[in-house]
């Protein structure tokens, strides 16, 4: 008796289970054909188009009202007013930079990512080494080519394909109180107010030494010389910087690192001898980017991190009254060799994979349009523009552009383009933890990121759609 | 029991078949116990593993020993001495773990929290209790604890009130003492409720993640990343579904070791 009423349970519960499969399949299916017509007669697409944070109103954000998703929106609005393929519905989502990797993943695998995403390229590679992003090449036409300079599509292509749609770019700088070097008796090293200032290593300790040691404390009590943070990855991207101070090349011709070399452990050494000196925020095992970013903006810390994005935001936050005023300038991070170490983090559009071949298409349509359109393009000025074109025409409004421009020859390719970057992010900041609390030396340290982050790469380089 | 197949059962099927798969977000490769492999070759799943045993440990043993302290010295007292108890202890019971976890985030932060600001302006120098690998696990204890205790305390004060009264007068003719009530009435009477306090906060606390992703993110130096912590990061963050399936197979199979017995004591009492 008891065995049949399990049987009898056991096929209840079979049924069920096609009869749920069965459903959600055939709504996949009628989502997939997209035959609703609107009222226009054109046939309806929906899209959904995801962003981080990246900057706030369509161009500025001093217009009313102004949010992150302000721009997209009002780019969609354009879009469907001229779009003549399809009736397309664009729904825009901002979603939290340190939730990306885990809403993508989860949607991925649950069949539903967005069609478009707009973000820095930097963390997004892997989701090209995984398979589950469309190629662009082909909505790239020869204007764009000649407008925007082959580093920025170096960086967006993968193998031969390109995958990401150029808008903007961050270039990765320190920034510094220039208020408190002139209390601390430094202003021989204060820079141009629209100049990226270069020191040498030699002048940058004297700096450190001169904020440790003259600061007035009236002023200035409980801060410190300079950032320092390594509870996530966060802001990991100047760590790396930090460990190529003295000429280490990082990864070798085959995509592997190589931090394990008598400069990368200098590099180590250095960061050590800094936080154990006091030159640094405490606790540096335990303190996030956004803490230093917090403390920099409270006149805590006189020399921090940070990108045009950033910068305008701490400028904004000073003017609406939200944060104290100082006179806040930008340099560069400091090497061995006195060249300037830069980076910078390219922003634009990806289109994930749909197997739905016209929100495929609408996504692209989009992509191409706001990314392409003369007037929506002025809002890459939020950042830096990676069109020539944008930078010429307004050059005048932000001297810094030129600064900028000054450093690209300097850049270094922080990622790679490696396979598994966003788990080699998440593999470096437990070994500098190990390093600051002193659990390893600054050679097992450098060792061991090396092995661990190798062992990342080679395995998501044998599941990457681009080695194969 | 239809719906307890298909939302409980079937999920925890899956899981144990994904744990044998490669997952990429559109393909499914069998590679057997491969993903057991990947784990029993990670330094970190073993520290995971001994950083979880020791927060069910400590945080089941703390909290069933302060519940029963609170309880057995208030459950007789004025009733509404006993519902100011109640509410006191009850009411970080209802503030989600988010919000305590950046409360204790905001005292402790090393370089601008209140606590660190307090131990450097009393001239004693800095102070780091998250960045530090013995006093880490301790300040995420205690966290938790405060944060549970309160439940613990309510369903003891319930069960002693309805012991008895006629245990406690003959104890009272017998000229026993406070402790000897405790002891020996008390503490005996409330076994069922002990049992089940013990077996809640196993299970809680195998799976205690938030506090670990908003205070410490499982460092320093991974010295405090717990099994579901573990899981959520090659879950959700390193892509590695199959390895995440796999730890939540081991997870589940701890759980079930940890809480027949006690479930089984529960069962014969009853």
């Amino acid at each position: 008796m008891k065995k049949k009423r399990l049987l009898s349970t056991m096929i209840a519960l079979m049924v069920i289970i096609s009869l749920i499969s069965g459903c959600s399949g055939n709504n996949a299916a009628s989502s997939n054909t997209s035959d609703n017509t609107a009222k226009s007669g054109k046939e309806k697409v929906a899209i959904k188009v995801w962003l981080t944070p990246q900057w706030k109103g369509v161009v500025d954000a001093t217009e009313s009202g102004a949010d992150y998703d302000s721009f997209l929106k009002a780019a969609a609005e354009k879009f469907k007013a001229q779009y003549d393929k399809y009736d397309a519905d664009i729904q825009v989502e901002v979603i939290a930079g340190d939730q990306r990797d885990q809403l993508l993943n989860v949607n991925l695998s649950g069949g539903t990512p967005p069609n478009v995403f707009f973000e820095s390229v930097f963390p997004m590679g892997d989701y090209v080494h995984r398979g589950a992003l469309e190629p662009l090449t082909d909505i790239i036409d020869e204007d764009a080519k000649s407008d925007i300079a082959q580093n920025y599509w170096d960086a967006v292509t993968f193998g031969k394909d390109v995958y990401f749609y150029p808008f903007q770019h961050n270039p990765g700088t320190l920034v510094y109180n220039a208020d408190m070097f002139k209390a601390a008796g430094l202003e021989k090293f204060i820079g141009g107010e629209s100049e990226i200032k270069t020191w040498n290593l030699d002048e940058y300790q004297q700096i450190l030494d001169g904020l440790k040691n003259n600061l007035p404390k009236d002023k200035y009590s409980n801060a410190y010389p300079m950032a320092l943070y390594a509870v996530n990855n966060q802001g990991d991207t100047w760590n790396l910087a930090y460990l190529r101070m003295f000429g280490n090349k990082f990864f070798d011709d085959q995509g592997n690192i190589v931090l394990n070399d008598a400069n990368g452990v200098k590099a180590a050494t250095w960061l050590k001898k800094l936080y154990d000196g006091g030159y640094t925020n405490p606790g540096a095992e335990s303190v996030s980017s956004n803490d230093a970013n917090a403390m920099f903006q409270n006149q805590q810390l006189a020399i921090s991190f940070t990108n045009p994005i950033l910068f305008n935001g701490t400028k904004a936050n000073m003017e609406s009254g939200t944060s104290p005023k100082f006179d806040m300038r930008l340099a560069n991070i400091p090497s061995e060799s006195g060249d300037p170490l830069s980076f910078t983090y390219v922003v634009g559009a990806s289109v994930f994979k749909s197997k739905d071949a016209k929100k495929t298409e609408v996504a692209k349509d989009f992509v191409k349009f706001f990314s392409s359109d003369p007037e929506l393009v002025k809002s890459s000025k939020n950042g830096i523009p990676v069109r020539s074109s944008v930078a010429e025409q307004l050059k005048s409004e932000n001297p810094l552009f030129a600064a900028y421009d000054a450093n690209s020859k300097y850049l270094f390719n922080f990622t790679g383009n490696v396979p598994g970057y966003s788990q080699l992010r998440e593999v470096l900041y437990p070994d500098l933890q190990a390093l600051y609390m002193g659990a390893k030396t600054p050679e097992q340290f450098v060792q061991d990121y090396q092995t661990n982050g190798n062992k990342v790469i080679d395995t998501n380089k044998a599941n990457s759609v681009i080695f194969q | 029991m239809i719906v307890f197949l298909a939302f409980l059962v079937y999920p925890i099927l899956e899981g144990m078949r994904l744990s044998l798969y490669q997952i990429n977000y559109d393909s499914e490769k069998f590679v057997g116990l491969a993903n057991y492999t990947t784990l029993f070759n990670d330094p970190v799943f073993f520290k995971a593993i001994f950083n979880t045993i020791i927060f069910v440990v400590f945080i089941v043993l703390l909290t069933v020993g302060f519940a029963l302290f609170v309880a057995s010295a208030v459950f007789d007292k004025n009733a509404k001495y006993v519902s100011f108890i109640r509410g006191s202890y009850y009411i970080p019971v209802m503030v989600s773990m988010v919000v305590m976890s950046m409360v204790w985030s905001f005292l402790l932060n090393p370089a601008n929290g209140l606590i660190s600001f307090i131990y450097k302006d009393m001239g004693l120098g800095t102070i780091n209790l998250l960045g530090n690998p013995k006093t880490v696990l301790p300040v995420v204890i205690f966290v938790t604890f405060a944060t549970n205790v309160g439940q613990a305390i309510i369903l003891y004060i319930a069960s002693m009130i309805g012991v008895s009264k006629e245990l406690f007068e003959a104890a009272e003719i017998d000229g026993a003492s406070r402790w000897q009530v405790i002891s020996k009435i008390l503490i005996p009477s409330v076994g069922p409720t002990t049992t089940y306090i013990t077996i809640i906060n196993i299970i809680a606390v195998l799976k205690i993640f938030v506090v670990i992703q908003l205070l410490t993110g499982g460092g320093p130096n991974n010295s405090s990343v717990t099994l579901m912590y573990y899981l959520y990061n090659n879950a959700f963050k390193y892509n590695q579904l199959g390895v995440a399936s796999a730890v939540g197979v081991i997870m589940f199979v701890i759980t079930l070791l940890l809480s027949v017995p006690q479930l089984r004591s529960m069962i014969k009492v009853k």
